[in-house]
């Protein structure tokens, strides 16, 4: 075969490599277990994506390699703390993921419409009808500003950190997958919390099958629970 | 001479016919049995025919009746799955004989049979009704070329004459649209109340001491307008409030506070807000990134359309949708208003609005208003999306002076007849300043209303538009510390039970019924004591998701509706009933005349129990009916046969016939534990 990939340690430093440059290294381990799977002549380009995309749905504390850097620094959430830096890049798993600019309870409702099946193509039902008149020029073009979320981030040593939205992100929002890795650089912390910009935060994708399917299932509850408790708080 | 029949719908349009073709010389003659119905007799000179003999009657709605033979009337006589294929009859009530036998005198002696029911669906099939009773009478009127119909939307005179003039032929396909849904609801009706009826009573006989229970009538229509009412009043009792936090901002300039609203609105998540507010004290000052004034306006409503007239009805003249109708149906046949039964909110571009308003210039509070359009101020109408291509949008067709109407008439013709001015006028007017704050990382917005001309809120003073509190003067890259910056803290409540304009307009948004028949369907599921109506009394002054600032004075009107806009549902709720909450005008304390429905115990157990059998297409839902509704149009439009219609419906209808007597236990279930209490 006159092929250029034949030689494996070639192409697993290629692929290496790409992976270290999107922000994931992967560890020895994992490349080991990845190399087997795949057939060496396909093109290295399509190899370093097939890489990536595995490696995306993996858990991150498993998967990559620890150093300094691509962690959470270890005092970050430190609630003393009123604005942190951090350079980075830190590479972090998505374990959760609210929209705190809406009630827990308006978000229960509206997956109960969905499990009523109100939302099904052809069997939609209109709950909320817009007024034709009473219009006036000045409020039609206005947008409700997108919502604000909150995730709940871990990085490769399983340090968990929570994380808002201090201005909307490409991909973060209600439809990311759970597992969804990003990478963070020059980020803000404020009082524990990363504060999640446009500058600073590159979503790679990727999911985590187990997590997403259970954080689905549970929504509901957990959303009611919270709807519930935050009632009874004082 | 050629002799012409003509048969209204309603003895007073006949009459108002009779007297705008006869002049002075009519002829009146009593009807035997009838003490309604009369005979008018005149002669005029159709186009077509020349020098006419004409003796114009009328029907009183329907002529026939379609039930199903009289040994399978009885309840018990038969299994009534065996209603969706039975035998139907066709035949005139006892209490319509005479009108039927009148006919038929009639048209024995006619050369010519001139429909002038009302131009609608109902009114075609109508149409075929009394030919077919003609028919009966005079075998020429097999012909049917020798029926013809007017066509008409108001009882004005120049237009009654050139209706008169200008026949057109009967619309077979709507009549038959009509035919398939009497059919349909008459099997569909009868074998699920049947049935329903059957197996829930002795359940609710025995709660009620042994008395028989009500009949637990089923209709296409009743059971979604039902499921609407059940679904809010369940959303109402679930409700479960939640605070959120939001960042004030106020500052004060050349003597005037401003408060600043945060772009976020408010947040469900204390610590996030905590953590964004300290980074805006942390910055300290605040800077003016843009100041904007330009000009805004308040769109003027859209011509008048059924569904319209029904919601404000409500909203605004504190009467329900069925009486509206009733009223504005007077008002018809009087001749003062056009057809109220319109689903067009566009006006034809060639109708003579200005004649019109001339006529309202001779009396009446909006007489000066209405002379002012004539002498320049006029304004082409809005155009809606919808033309129902038989009437134009409810409009005053001849002036009136209101002292002539009673009470209730008063408040539905001056609504109609402002509403129509307000149509013909120009949108408000004003100038809207925004002015935009980045304070850490958080935006702020204040804005600003002047109003600079009411136009035609002047002559419709159902809305509100009004100028807010004056903003002082900020430049673009100002940097200012503010007064104050604080943390608010409030909490969501709950939506309203659902009110009358909610409910139509939801109907109509789900093709549930016709504009001209919701009012009924709501007033027959409170007469079947599915719900209660109660005075809607004012929630809170704002809805729970939106965080107004209720406790400071500075701010512009309406930007919690703006936020509302748009929204998905389950959020714009809170809006919705904001709406009905603001629609009574000032002064009128917390009782806004609206009413909300509040389902019965008996009501919820009928939707429950439907529910529960999961079956997709439940009939509580609106599905069904739509896709009836749909199918009328396809008849209409001549893209099904009335056969096919109904056959395809019956089997769909069928086949949750036979869904749901295998899950009766549901319904059964339900009624335990609503109606007889049995908890579960």
């Amino acid at each position: 075969m006159a092929g250029v990939n034949d030689n494996v340690p070639d192409i697993t430093a290629s692929i290496s490599a790409f992976l270290t440059a999107k922000g994931v290294t992967p560890t020895q381990a994992w490349l080991q277990s990845f190399m087997p799977t795949v057939r060496l002549n396909t093109p290295i380009a399509a190899l370093q994506k097939t890489a990536l995309f595995r490696l995306l749905v993996t858990d991150l504390t498993t998967s990559i390699v620890k150093s300094p850097t691509s962690c959470f620094p270890p005092n970050m959430t430190e609630p003393q703390v009123k604005d942190g830096q951090v350079r980075g890049p830190v590479t972090a798993q998505v374990l959760d993921v609210e929209d705190i600019s809406r009630s827990c309870w308006s978000q229960v409702e509206a997956i109960e419409a969905q499990e009523r099946g109100e939302t099904t193509k052809g069997r939609e039902i209109i709950r909320v009808v817009p007024d034709e008149n009473n219009l006036d020029s000045s409020t039609q073009a206005e947008q409700k500003p997108s919502g604000v979320h909150k995730l709940l981030l871990q990085d490769a040593n399983g340090a968990k950190a929570y994380a808002i939205e201090l201005a909307p992100v490409n991909g973060v929002g209600m439809q990311m997958a759970i597992g969804v890795k990003l990478v963070l650089r020059d980020f803000n912390v404020a009082r524990g919390v990363v504060l999640l910009e446009p500058r600073s935060t590159e979503v790679l994708g990727g999911k985590v099958d187990v997590w997403e399917k259970k954080w689905r299932e549970d929504r509901k509850a957990v959303l009611t629970q919270k709807a519930g408790v935050r009632d009874e708080a004082p | 001479m050629t002799r012409i029949l003509c048969v209204a719908e309603k003895p007073s349009i006949a009459r108002a016919v009779s007297n705008h073709l006869g002049g002075g010389a009519v002829n009146t003659r009593n009807v035997r049995g009838n003490v309604y119905i009369k005979n008018f007799e005149f002669t005029y000179n159709f186009q077509p025919w020349g020098q006419c003999q004409v003796t114009v009657t009328s029907v009183s709605g329907h002529l026939l009746t379609n039930d199903f033979p009289s040994h399978l009337r009885k309840w018990t006589s038969c299994d009534p799955s065996a209603l969706f294929e039975a035998r139907i009859d066709t035949y005139v009530e006892e209490d319509k004989k005479p009108i039927a036998e009148n006919i038929k005198t009639q048209a024995r002696y006619a050369d010519k049979l001139y429909i002038w029911t009302d131009c609608d669906r109902e009114g075609e099939n109508i149409g075929t009704e009394i030919r077919s009773v003609a028919q009966q009478g005079n075998q020429r009127f097999n012909n049917l070329a020798n029926t013809v119909r007017a066509r008409f939307s108001n009882v004005e005179r120049a237009h009654i004459v050139h209706a008169a003039q200008n026949p057109i032929q009967l619309d077979e396909r709507q009549s038959n649209a009509v035919a398939s849904r009497i059919e349909l609801d008459l099997r569909i009706g009868a074998s699920f109340t049947r049935n329903l009826t059957l197996n829930l009573q002795p359940m609710l006989q025995q709660h009620n001491g042994g008395q028989r229970s009500q009949v637990i009538s089923y209709g296409s229509c009743q059971f979604p307008t039902l499921g609407f009412v059940v679904e809010r009043y369940f959303r109402v009792r679930n409700f479960i409030p939640e605070t959120f936090w939001a960042i004030k901002v106020m500052h004060e300039k050349d003597g005037i506070k401003v408060s600043f609203r945060w772009a976020r609105n408010h947040l469900f998540d204390r610590m996030a807000v905590v953590i964004l507010f300290e980074r805006c004290l942390t910055a300290r000052t605040a800077r003016v990134t843009k100041v904007q004034t330009k000009p805004t306006s308040k769109w003027k409503p859209l011509p008048l359309t059924t569904v319209e007239l029904q919601k404000c009805g409500s909203r605004f003249l504190r009467m329900d949708s069925h009486r509206v109708m009733q009223i504005a149906e007077q008002l018809y046949q009087k001749g003062w208003i056009s057809y109220p039964r319109t689903e067009t909110d566009q006006f034809d571009r060639g109708m003579n609005l200005q004649a019109i308003i001339q006529k309202q210039t001779q009396g009446g509070p909006w007489a000066a208003f209405a002379q002012n359009l004539v002498n320049g101020a006029f304004s082409q109408p809005r155009s809606g999306h919808h033309n129902d291509k038989a009437h134009p949008p409810i409009h005053p067709v001849n002036f009136v002076n209101p002292t002539q109407l009673n009470q209730e008439e008063q408040r539905v013709h001056e609504f109609v007849v402002r509403r129509f001015l307000a149509c013909c006028s120009e949108d408000a007017k004003g100038s809207k300043t925004e002015i935009t704050l980045l304070y850490g990382s958080e935006t702020f917005t204040a804005s600003g209303l002047v109003v600079l001309a009411r136009n035609y809120l002047d002559v419709y003073p159902y809305d509100r538009w009004t100028s807010s509190q004056a903003l002082p003067d900020f430049r673009e890259g100002e940097v200012f510390e503010p007064a104050e910056a604080r943390i608010h803290e409030g909490q969501t409540s709950p939506p309203g039970y659902l009110t009358e304009p909610e409910l139509i307009g939801l109907m109509d948004a789900n093709g549930i019924g016709t504009d001209a028949t919701m009012a009924e369907h709501i007033s027959k599921i409170k007469e079947r004591q599915y719900v209660n109506t109660q005075p809607h009394t004012r929630p809170r002054r704002r809805d729970g998701e939106d965080d107004e600032a209720d406790d400071e004075e500075g701010e512009a009107p309406e930007p919690a509706e703006a936020g509302g806009r748009g929204r998905g549902r389950g959020r714009g709720r809170a809006r919705a009933r904001g709406r009905g909450a603001r629609g009574g005008r000032d002064g009128r304390g917390p009782n806004t005349g609206v009413q909300e429905f509040v389902p019965t115990t008996l009501g919820v157990a009928l939707v429950e129990g439907y529910e529960n059998m999961g079956f997709e297409t439940s009939l509580t839902k609106p599905f069904l009916r739509k896709e009836m509704e749909q199918n009328m149009l396809l008849i209409c439009q001549g893209q099904k046969t009335k056969a096919e219609m109904v056959h395809e419906t019956l089997e769909q209808y069928r086949a949750v016939y036979v869904h749901s007597q295998r899950r009766l236990d549901s319904l059964q279930a339900a009624v335990r534990k609503y109606v007889l209490g049995e908890g579960g």
